[in-house]
Formats: C-alpha cells, sequence, structure tokens
C-alpha cells in the first residue's frame, strides 16, 4: 500500500519505487506514453502490462516489438539497444489476455493503471458497451479474485460531461442513469438489429439494390453483393444506435456515453479500493517527452489538420471563439504519475480533469490561424499537381455548412446517376473518376461534421482546480521534471514546432519516397509451364466491346441486311428500332435474355448463306474494325506460348474472320432444322456472366489449364466473374461501373476503341534522323 | 502545243502558290528568290487510241506480231498492273481494258482457249472484285472472273516457279503459271520512270523470296534515283532478274504512257500555273477548299478517293521488253522532264492525298514518309534536287491513322520496329524476316486485302536514300507525335519550318519548291 503522506515531503520516484504497477493499453497512446516514463524515470517500479496476442504474436512478442518503438529511444540509448533484459529479469512482466477474459491477476498489485478502452467515437453500440464498461468490470473482478488492493486509476476523459455548457467541476457525474439497463440493452440491440435485416422487406431492398448494381453478372453474384449490403447495413444500424442512444441521454455520441457510463460502474463497484478518475481532455503529441512531436498513429485533431492542408476542408462547423481543449500527451503521463503517486481513501475518490481550456483556452480562431500559417509556410505538396493553398473559412456556422453538405451529396448522387447511364468513353471514366473522388471528399467531410460537431458546438468550460492543487503539492524538482501545468503551453510554438510537424512531415517524406503511383500494367508473361506440370496458360477474350467495338444487334444486321431486298431491308431495320428498347431493358436486367431475343431473329435464315455473307462482306468490315492493340495482344500470348480462347456471345458465323487467331472458339451456336434453316433457338444456352465463369473453371479442370497465371480481356459488368477467374484480368474500354471496380482491384485498363491506339505517354523515339557524313 | 516545264524564280509578283496537303491544298508564299520547278503541261493524247494499240500489236519493237505469236492449244496468260498505277484511277474506260480487249480479241481469233488473267499484286494487298472489274472492264470481268482472272497469290507455294538464281545469286521466283506459259504478255501502265520494263515480271509476279534481294536498305541507297533506272541498282537487279526470266518464257510487254491530266476539270486548277488561273479557277480554288475544310474527314476522304483522272495516252508500244521500255522511257520524259541547274539547300514539297499504296485507303505516317522521301525526294536525274545535307520540308498533316484492314502490319511496324530505331539498316536485319513470316499478316494477305507482312519495310526502305542523303526532315502541320516516332521534326507554319531549317543549312537558303503533282522528274545539272 502506498502511504498518504503529503506529496510535497515525498517525491514521485520515491513514492512508486517498489510498487508494482498494472498497466493496460500499454499499446495505445497513452499507455505507451506512460510505459516510457516507467521505465526512463521510475526504474525501481516493477510493471506488469496486460496485452493481448494478435495473429502470429505472442502477448510477449508484441512488448518486445513495442519496446523497439522510437518513443522508446532514449530508454535503448540510455540501457542499451536490447530491452528484451527487462521481461527476462522480471521488471516488465507480460500477462497474455484481454478485457473479455481477464487472466489471473498477481496477488502483488499496488496501483492499476486503466488505460486501455475504445478508441473510435463511433463504435456499434454493443461494441462500445463491451471494451468501455464491461472490460472495466472484468479487470475489477480479476483485481478482486486476487489478494492485490491497488489504487485504481481510471482513465476516462472530460467529455464525459456531456453536452452540458457552463463550467465543468471535478466531480461525481451527475446524471441517473441506470448503467446496468444501459450495458444490458446496448447487448440486445445486436441481436434485434440482425433480426430487423433478416425480415423478408429489408431482404427485398437489399437484393433490389444488388440486382441494380450487378444485375447483368448474375444470380449467384447478386446473392452475395446483397449479404454484403445487409452485413453493412447491420454494422450501420449498431453505429447509429450507440450515437443515437448516447444523444438521447445528453452525451456527444457513443465514446461518451460509454466513458461516464463505465465511471459509474467504476464508482459503484469500488467503494473498497482507492479510487482516482483523470479526465483528460483532447489528447495530441507530445510537449516535450519522450522528445517533442512524439505522436503515435492519428489521434482526434490528425485527420482534420491534414484535410485542411491537402485543401480539402473549405469549411470548418464551429465558431471561432469556441475553445479546443488540447492537451499534449505528456502533460496527462505526468498528471497519471503524480496522481498514482497521490492516494486517496477507498470510498472517496478523486478527480481530476486534465485540460488546457481552464486557464490556458485555444480558441478555434487562433488554431485556425496557427495551422494555415504553418502550411501556407510550408505547402504540402501533391502528387503531380504542385504545392496546395489551403483555403480561408469564413466560419459560416454549422448550421450553413450542413446545408452545404447536403446539397453537395445530392448533386453528386444526382451526377453519379447521369454518369453510370451515359455511354462509355474516356470523357465518362474520367467524369466517373472525378465524381468519386468528390464523394470521397464529401464522405469525409461528412463523417467529421457528423463527429465533431458536438465538439466544436460544446461550450464546454472545464476547471481543473484539483489538478492544479495536485501540481502545486509536488516538490519543485518534480514540478519540473513531471509537471502538467497547461498554462506553460505557448500554443504558437506547439502547433507550429512541434505538432504540426508531428503530423505532417512522416506524411511527406512518405509521399516523397513513394513517388507517384503508377497505373497498371498488363505484362505478357513468357512461357506456358510447359513440361513443369504447372498446367496450361490460357488468355480469354471477349468479342464484341473487346475485340471490336460491336455489339449483337449492329452485327445482327450486318449479317441480315446483305441479302435482303430494299423494302425488306427498311422493313428490318424499323422492326429492330421498334424493338431496340426492350431489348435494352432486358439487357440491363438479364443478358442471356437478352441475346435470345435478338437471336430469334434469325428464324428462317440458312446457316450455310450466314457463313457466306460473313466470307463475302462482313470480314473486311470487321478486320477494319478490329482493334490493332488486340490483335497485338493476341499476338503477344501466342509468342508467349499461351492457348487463346475467344469466349463470345456473338453466333458462330460472326467469329469466322478471327478463326485463325484463336486455338478455341466458344459461341452461340444457332439451332438448324433438317434444311439448315436457324430456327431462332441456340443449340445451348449462350455464355453470359457468370456461366463465362463457370465454364473456363469447368474446362480449366477438364485440360488441366493454370487459371491462376492465365489473362482474361473483357469489356462490360457482366464479364466480371470471368475477369475475377484468372490471374491477370485486363479490362479493356470499360463501362462507369467496370472502369470503377478495375480501379479498386489497380487491374490494368487499356483503350483499344476509344483511344487514339497508343497512350498519351510520349512516342519512344528513336535516335533522331542523323546524318553519318 | 504544250509548254515545256519551267523554273520559276519567285520575285515580288508572283502570287501565292498552290501546295497539296493531304486531303486539302493551300496557297503559300514563298520568300522571293525560292525556285520553283513546274511540269510541263500536258502532252496531247494519241488521236485514234484503238488504232494504235492495233499498231503496236501489230509491228512490235523486236518481236514478231501478236497475232504470230498465238495459236490454238497454246497456253496463254495475261498479266497487268494493279491499283497502284496510275494515280489518281483513270476515268473508264481504263487503258488496261482497252488493250486487254484487243488482245483477247487476237487471241480469240487465233482459237487460244487457255488463257488465264493475272492481277500482278506481288506483295500488295488483292484488289476486290468492284475494283478489278473496274480496271478490266465489265465484258473481261464477266468472261474470266473469278476463276480465270485473279490476283497473284505470292504466298501460294503450290504456284510458285523457282526459275533459278541470276549471276550475282539472286532467286528469281514468279507465278508458276506465268512461267509455265508459252507466251506471257504483260500490259503496263507507265506512270512514273520507274515503273515498267523487267520490273513489271520480275517485281510484279514475284514470290518474297525473289523481291528480297532488292528490296532492301542496301539497294535502295544504291539507287540514285530509282526514278532513273540506268543509275538504279533496284533496276539492275530486276534487269538482271527478267533476263533470266525471258529465258523461260517468251514476255510480250505492252506499254503504255500518260499525259499530265491528272485531276478532273473542277479541279483544273491543279494543273494550272496560279498567275495564269481565270476567275473561274480562283472561284473553283475557294469553293473547293473552303468546301472540302469544313467537311467531316470521313466525306472529305470519300470525295478524294472518287476521284478519276481524265488521263489521255500519250503512247503504246509493244513487243520485246527492252525496247519497248526504251521506247516508253522517251515517252514519260518528255511529259515530266524538267531541266534544273543545280541543287537547293532546301527542297518543299506539298504531298497530295494519294500514294500508290492507299487508293480507297488511309495514307498512314508510314506511307506518307515513302511518297515524300521516297518516291517525290526521288524524282531526279543525275543529282538530287536538294544538296547532301540539305533540308527537306514536306506540307502533310501525317494524321496517326492506320487502316487495320489494308495495313495491318504496319500498325504493328510503326509501334514496335520504329519506336525502336528508324535506320532502314538496323531494322531490316533484326525485324523483317519476322514480319514477313508471320502467319497472321500471311492469312490476311491471302484471305482479306491486307499488304504483306513485310510491305511497311519496304515503304520504310524506299526512304533510306533520301534518309541518307538529307540533312533534315520537318514536316509543316505534321501530328507531332507520329512525325516524331519517324525520328523527323515537325513545325506549325512552313516559316517556322524554315527557322528550324536554319540549324542546319544557315540563315539565308537557296529554296526550291517542287510543284508536284502532276508529277515533275527534274533534271539536275
Amino acid at each position: 500500500m502506498i502511504d498518504c503522506q503529503p506529496m510535497a515531503k515525498r517525491r514521485i520516484g520515491e513514492s512508486l519505487a517498489g510498487k508494482r504497477v498494472l498497466l493496460t493499453g500499454a499499446t495505445g497512446f497513452v499507455g505507451e506514453a506512460l510505459l516510457e516514463r516507467f521505465l526512463f524515470d521510475l526504474p525501481s517500479t516493477p510493471i506488469v502490462l496486460l496485452i493481448r496476442a494478435r495473429g502470429m504474436l505472442t502477448a510477449e512478442d508484441r512488448a518486445l516489438k513495442l519496446l523497439s518503438n522510437p518513443a522508446f529511444t532514449r530508454v535503448r540509448e540510455r540501457d542499451g539497444d536490447d530491452l528484451s533484459g527487462l521481461l527476462a529479469n522480471g521488471h516488465i512482466t507480460v500477462l497474455e489476455g484481454d478485457l473479455d477474459v481477464v487472466p489471473e491477476l498477481p496477488d502483488d498489485l499496488d496501483v492499476v493503471i486503466h488505460c486501455a478502452g475504445e478508441v473510435s467515437f463511433d463504435p456499434p453500440i454493443d461494441e462500445g458497451f463491451a471494451t468501455n464498461v464491461h472490460g472495466t468490470l472484468n479487470l475489477l473482478e480479476a483485481i478482486d479474485a486476487s489478494r492485490s488492493r491497488p489504487h485504481y486509476v481510471h482513465v476516462s476523459t472530460a467529455y464525459v460531461a456531456g453536452r452540458q455548457q457552463g463550467h465543468i467541476r471535478e466531480g461525481r457525474l451527475d446524471h441517473n442513469v441506470d448503467w446496468r439497463t444501459e450495458a444490458e440493452l446496448a447487448t440486445a440491440v445486436r441481436r434485434q438489429i440482425e433480426l430487423d435485416s433478416r425480415s423478408p422487406e429489408q431482404l427485398a431492398t437489399f437484393s433490389v439494390e444488388a440486382a441494380n448494381q450487378h444485375g447483368v453478372t448474375g444470380a449467384s453474384s447478386i446473392s452475395v453483393e446483397a449479404e454484403k449490403l445487409r452485413r453493412d447495413w447491420v454494422a450501420n444500424k449498431l453505429v447509429e444506435a450507440g450515437r443515437e442512444r448516447g444523444r438521447s441521454l445528453g452525451w456527444t455520441d457513443c465514446y461518451t456515453f460509454t466513458k461516464a457510463m463505465a465511471e459509474r460502474a467504476v464508482e459503484e463497484t469500488t467503494g473498497h479500493l482507492p479510487l482516482t478518475i483523470l479526465r483528460p481532455s483532447i489528447i495530441e503529441s507530445s510537449l516535450a517527452q519522450p522528445y517533442p512531436g512524439w505522436i503515435e498513429g492519428f489521434k482526434m485533431a490528425e485527420p482534420i489538420i491534414l484535410a485542411y492542408g491537402r485543401g480539402d476542408l473549405p469549411e470548418f462547423p464551429g465558431i471561432p471563439d469556441g475553445v479546443v481543449d488540447i492537451i499534449p500527451v505528456d502533460l496527462v503521463v505526468n498528471a497519471t504519475l503524480a496522481a498514482a503517486a497521490h492516494l486517496p481513501e477507498p470510498g472517496s475518490p478523486r478527480y481530476y480533469t486534465i485540460c488546457s481550456g481552464a486557464r490556458n483556452p485555444l480558441r478555434f480562431g487562433l488554431l485556425y490561424e496557427l495551422v494555415r500559417e504553418y502550411f501556407v509556410e510550408h505547402p504540402m505538396v501533391q502528387r503531380d499537381r504542385g504545392e496546395v493553398r489551403v483555403p480561408q473559412w469564413n466560419w459560416p456556422g454549422t448550421a450553413r455548412i450542413a446545408q452545404l453538405i447536403k446539397l453537395g451529396e445530392r448533386t453528386q448522387r444526382a451526377a453519379d446517376k447521369v454518369v453510370t447511364s451515359l455511354p462509355r468513353s474516356n470523357r465518362t471514366r474520367s467524369w466517373a473518376q472525378s465524381l468519386d473522388r468528390q464523394r470521397g471528399r464529401l464522405d469525409f467531410l461528412r463523417r467529421y461534421f457528423d463527429l465533431y460537431q458536438p465538439y466544436t458546438e460544446a461550450e464546454l468550460h472545464f476547471t481543473d482546480s484539483n489538478t492544479l492543487a495536485l501540481h502545486e503539492a509536488m516538490h519543485p524538482e518534480d514540478q519540473e521534471r513531471f509537471g502538467f501545468d497547461a498554462s506553460v503551453i505557448d500554443w504558437r510554438y506547439y502547433l507550429q514546432d512541434v505538432h504540426v510537424p508531428a503530423v505532417v512531415e512522416p506524411l511527406t517524406a512518405l509521399t516523397a519516397l513513394r513517388g507517384p503511383r503508377p497505373n497498371p500494367t498488363r505484362t505478357v508473361a513468357q512461357g506456358s509451364h510447359a513440361g513443369s506440370g504447372a498446367g496450361e496458360i490460357v488468355a480469354v477474350f471477349d468479342m464484341d466491346g473487346t475485340l471490336l467495338p460491336s455489339n449483337v444487334v449492329v452485327s445482327y444486321l450486318w449479317l441480315r441486311l446483305p441479302e435482303l431486298g430494299l423494302p425488306a431491308k427498311a422493313r428490318e431495320v424499323s422492326e429492330v428500332a421498334r424493338a431496340l428498347p426492350r431489348w435494352l431493358a432486358t439487357e440491363k436486367k438479364d443478358r442471356s435474355a437478352f441475346l435470345r431475343m435478338v437471336y430469334r431473329r434469325y428464324e428462317g435464315a440458312k446457316l450455310a448463306d450466314l457463313d457466306r455473307i460473313v466470307d463475302e462482306t462482313i470480314t473486311s468490315t470487321m478486320l477494319e474494325k478490329l482493334s490493332a492493340n488486340a490483335v497485338r495482344a493476341i499476338r503477344e500470348h501466342r509468342t508467349a506460348g499461351h492457348r487463346l480462347v475467344l469466349v463470345t456471345g456473338a453466333v458462330t458465323p460472326l467469329t469466322r474472320p478471327l478463326a485463325p487467331l484463336f486455338d478455341e472458339i466458344v459461341t452461340a451456336e444457332l439451332a438448324v432444322d433438317a434444311d439448315g434453316r436457324c430456327t431462332g433457338l441456340l443449340e445451348r444456352p449462350p455464355l453470359v456472366g457468370e456461366s463465362r465463369a463457370s465454364w473456363l473453371r469447368h474446362r480449366a479442370q477438364e485440360m488441366g489449364w493454370d487459371l491462376a497465371n492465365s489473362y482474361a480481356y473483357a469489356d462490360s459488368t457482366s464479364d466480371l466473374p470471368l475477369l475475377r477467374a484468372v490471374g491477370n484480368p485486363v479490362v479493356i474500354d470499360p463501362d462507369v461501373v467496370l472502369s470503377r471496380v478495375a480501379r479498386k482491384e489497380r487491374w490494368p485498363v487499356e483503350l483499344w476503341h476509344t483511344g487514339t491506339g497508343t497512350s498519351r505517354k510520349l512516342p519512344q523515339v528513336a535516335p533522331v534522323l542523323e546524318r553519318v557524313q | 502545243m504544250s509548254r515545256p516545264g519551267f523554273v520559276l524564280t519567285v520575285d515580288e509578283r508572283t502570287p501565292p502558290l498552290l501546295m497539296h496537303s493531304g486531303e486539302s491544298f493551300k496557297l503559300q508564299q514563298f520568300p522571293l528568290g525560292t525556285r520553283v520547278v513546274y511540269p510541263p503541261e500536258s502532252l496531247p493524247g494519241l488521236p485514234d487510241l484503238d488504232e494504235a494499240i492495233e499498231h503496236a500489236l501489230l509491228q512490235p519493237l523486236d518481236s514478231e506480231p501478236l497475232p504470230a505469236l498465238l495459236r490454238a492449244g497454246m497456253k496463254l496468260t495475261i498479266a497487268f498492273d494493279d491499283l497502284s498505277l496510275p494515280l489518281p484511277p483513270m476515268k473508264k474506260p481504263d487503258i488496261r481494258q482497252r488493250i486487254l480487249e484487243h488482245v483477247l480479241q487476237h487471241a480469240a481469233d487465233a482459237g487460244v482457249d487457255d488463257v488465264e488473267l493475272i492481277v500482278a499484286t506481288a506483295l500488295h494487298r488483292r484488289m476486290t472484285a468492284a475494283e478489278i472489274k473496274a480496271v478490266v472492264g465489265e465484258r473481261v470481268f464477266r468472261s474470266f472472273w473469278p476463276d480465270l482472272l485473279y490476283n497473284f497469290d505470292a504466298e501460294d507455294r503450290a504456284n510458285l516457279a523457282h526459275l533459278g538464281t541470276t549471276d550475282t545469286g539472286e532467286d528469281v521466283e514468279i507465278s508458276k503459271r506465268a512461267a509455265e506459259s508459252d507466251l506471257l504478255v504483260y500490259v503496263n501502265v507507265n506512270l512514273v520512270a520507274m515503273d515498267g520494263g523487267w520490273k513489271s515480271t520480275a517485281i510484279g509476279l514475284a514470290s518474297y523470296n525473289s523481291l528480297r534481294h532488292h528490296h532492301n536498305a542496301h539497294t535502295m541507297i544504291h539507287s540514285r534515283s530509282f526514278m532513273d533506272p540506268r543509275h538504279s541498282e533496284l533496276h539492275s537487279s530486276a534487269w538482271r532478274m527478267g533476263r533470266l526470266i525471258n529465258e523461260h518464257v517468251k514476255v510480250f510487254q505492252i506499254e503504255t504512257t500518260l499525259n499530265n491530266d491528272a485531276f478532273p476539270s473542277q479541279y483544273g486548277f491543279l494543273t494550272k500555273r496560279e498567275w495564269e488561273w481565270s476567275l473561274k479557277d480562283q472561284a473553283l480554288f475557294i469553293g473547293a477548299k473552303h468546301g472540302l475544310d469544313i467537311l467531316p474527314a470521313k466525306q472529305r476522304r470519300k470525295i478524294f478517293q472518287s476521284m478519276e483522272a481524265p488521263y489521255a495516252v500519250t503512247g503504246v508500244n509493244a513487243g520485246a521488253v527492252e525496247p519497248v521500255h526504251h521506247a516508253t522511257l522517251e515517252k514519260v520524259h518528255q511529259q515530266q522532264l524538267v531541266e534544273v541547274n543545280g541543287q537547293t539547300d532546301v527542297l518543299v514539297m506539298g504531298l497530295p492525298y494519294l500514294c500508290p499504296y492507299n487508293v480507297n485507303s488511309v495514307m498512314n505516317p508510314i506511307l506518307a514518309a515513302c511518297l515524300g522521301l521516297g518516291y517525290l525526294f526521288n524524282m531526279y536525274r543525275g543529282k538530287p534536287l536538294v544538296r547532301e545535307g540539305g533540308v527537306l520540308i514536306i506540307d502533310h498533316p501525317v494524321p496517326w491513322e492506320f487502316s487495320t484492314l489494308h495495313h495491318p502490319s504496319y500498325v504493328d511496324f510503326f509501334d514496335e520496329v520504329l519506336a525502336e530505331s528508324t535506320d532502314p539498316k538496323v531494322i531490316g536485319p533484326k525485324f523483317e524476316q519476322q514480319y514477313a513470316t508471320d502467319p497472321w499478316y500471311t492469312h490476311l494477305y491471302r484471305t482479306s486485302h491486307a499488304y504483306h507482312g513485310v510491305h511497311p519495310f519496304y515503304m520504310w526502305y524506299w526512304c533510306a536514300h533520301a534518309l541518307d542523303h538529307l540533312g533534315q526532315v520537318i514536316w509543316v502541320g505534321g501530328d507531332r507525335r507520329a512525325v516524331a516516332r519517324m525520328g523527323m521534326r515537325t513545325a506549325s507554319t512552313f516559316a517556322d519550318a524554315l527557322e528550324l531549317a536554319r540549324d542546319t543549312v544557315g540563315s539565308s537558303p537557296t529554296i526550291t519548291y517542287q510543284h508536284a503533282p502532276p508529277h515533275i522528274l527534274s533534271d539536275v545539272r
């Protein structure tokens, strides 16, 4: 047990010397900083860490990995590079486990510092409670189960105060919410939402949406997509449930709500232990220790700072004279150590708010000015676009910004609808791409707007008299070494020389290191593993839209018109024109049905005549339209020794001109009667959408093809299953939907028809004409 | 009487001069002192063509009259030039039709019933039925197409005959039917001085195996020029081969020459001297120029490609190949030869819409280069019009555009071969064989209407002499990427081109504008 002597008489180092401290959340931001201070400044305090094993790494592995982080540089410099001795000699004990299943705890713990917790602002409600409330209770139960009776130091947040206005004092929260009921129902919400998501109405909605996106591909793609939509829906609903429940009770979000519930739970279950509750405000990079600007991962303000620096944040909700309560992490660590060394009586918990707003408030307007100045002086450089010009905020107010975002989202949705239904071209693809970029920006704005709006609006005024008193009570040397008086922070220095550079510089360095991200390009691997037993490599090509800028309707007319007289020609064209809207509507839903509708019109035509027409007239037309790039790709595969396969929904005669290029051709075969006349039916279902992929897999198994190293070339969304069936998909002049998939999957995209034949790269120039004298 | 060609020196009174530029034309102002070479005016045509043809057949040079060579039971083959001649295609009836009808009449009279007609395409694309019909006429087409009138197929191994090798080791391999006939009649259109003679049979009916001996960079650099058969390595080789052919088959050569009436009457201003343009000519020019410029590219091409030349025939000669060709060349020179005094630092030319290989098709960058650096550059006798190390300025848009139907191997040649080297001596050994034997190109050459896989190499070899001789080539208004791919430079305007030329020829170069077409053969003294 730690004695309760006044601090002035005892130094922190002395108070904690020989005391065994359990630290949770050591892999987190505050936990890591705490561990570093223990090792550096309090070497005679043995530490117990509760760490969860992750993947292949045991808890001990993770502890060692942690010790190699930059935060521990000065410890390593002093104690030698290999800190594993700390584990070996028992100075650090690693307990493997987490807050769901807390392992048996040692019987000689003197202090427990609990800084593990859910860090996300908007976790699903059940997860928020599981980590912040149940996790804490599990830890306390494990303490009770051991013989330790330690000083329990609970790290909470200043924002547990919720959406109050005015001065917030340090003490027990003023609310009557029953945390037990809330916790119990939070767990039940998941079950309820899972049930809701499975209601027939809801399932139908998912299916319709999935069909709209993937209708052309086939039924199993739709069901996969629909299930994905359902899972996303459940996750969103759970997040919404947490946020709304929190807000309905007066908190800003699920995070502060569950943190507040945890405080109450701790207060009610630790009457027999000395209890300290710490409430830091927004924790940011360190002011001085372990070195200025140390930060791990992104916290609350960093995404905003970066977005601003990138020029992506045109305005911000908030008021210029509102207070942003930021506190450097080393001040939080110091306060925690001081509080840990200062033992309260069991049953009378102490509360400390660790903040800057009370005595050294940083106003939004100043924060903005300082950050802006930084970026004006050190602009970020966007890849290939030069230096970014940062926007100037006019503080139009939350309502106006909300309106703007909403308008942006509505315009975006409308534009997206238009673009996806436009015919494919370079222009539509680039429109789609810039729409996607814009949507990314809007999504970001929306997310942070929703998240931060309550914080920026809340006119909270924290007070920190307890914390100040704790600071004042310290030995002057400790005040120097472990000080946490926020009034000493020079905001200009902290932001412009410490924090913002710490956030921006690693990113700039990374961008410089990576250079521009090249577009994926197609390379044809040589050799087909002949003889290696790995199977033959195939290159599968789609025909309409890929090799030729044609489609079934146009080629139908090519085939049918030559043998008809003029009136019959006119009749045929007008009938096809009339049927077109119906055909196209069908094609959107079911490509196979569409093909059958078109092919019905071949009824009565002689198959031999169709072959003849192709040879006499259509071959030249097709060869004229055949993409030179397509032929080159085919020949590359031929040279590489690959097997060439043409898979098409077109009728057999139309593939005659291309036959010499391929080893195998799969077409829609027209059924004929005894006289050789087409019946308008097909010999077998046309190969479209998913059936192409399943045909390919079946054939690959039969023939021993190596699909993982094979290639597929196609142009439309309906070919997605085919493209996914091989290891090297290549997308040719894609429609908007497919081009989005290709960008996401980093598949090479080639323009064989809409481009000028080659890329916009400067042509490779052979040595300029030089005369040999 | 038609006036001879002459060299104009540009002075203050000289109006802007007409210049071809692909599927358009323009009026270009030239610096004072520029020499402009004008072709001779059109010679008058033969007054009675039928009589002239009969006269040639019955009183041939160094040969028995045609009827004496014909007998029942014999094997007669008639070969004739393909659609690469003449340019533009001739207004119907084509001179070949007129001659074929006479020859076939004599054959019928003699009771010859084994007659086959072969289009001497060599490695050119197969002509379509309609194109052949336009050349041979309805009657001949109806009687012989498709079994007895057909395109030569240089890849049909079974129907080629290897006749041996020349003294210098060149393979002579030509159409088996032609080689094994009792009489081979060749009907030619001798548009320019390179055509005809032994080139007709030894090249027009030959396979790649035979052509490779003279269609290469080495030969072309040493053909100075190939428009002057006596100084052309290409022609020496063809002559050696022809003499070997002559040992196997009796050849009766019929050659024809045309005047300079290359354009239909509504485009008459194209063949007139600008200061002599009438009001009507000026109106026609403005109408045609602006009309063409606002048309979509497709329509514009259609208008140009449907142009037919009202050529008049200036000579028909028949008999043994060499004396016939001698007479032919005299006629060609009479129509095209212009004396020019001394070489120039800068030679200027405007390329028209058509070359021998893009009839009914697209003039791709390689063909444009071949027309300028191959054909027009070589239109000289004695010395090139431009001095060694001089500059050639060519006006043409050089669109990056290819017909995948007619020129499939050109597309790959442009992207793969020229990207690696533009030196004819380098690309030949490295790539030619691969393109010449590529199965897909061969398939398209034999069954579709594609030039042979190796053909783009030949086009580039055609430029070899010019590339070797010139210091710089500048294309006015050319597509930058396409021209850069060919290792040359572009300028937006003629003035800019002259500015660029200063790097090579200094600030006050002598400039000569070759005012063609119609064709001019410069006799440079």
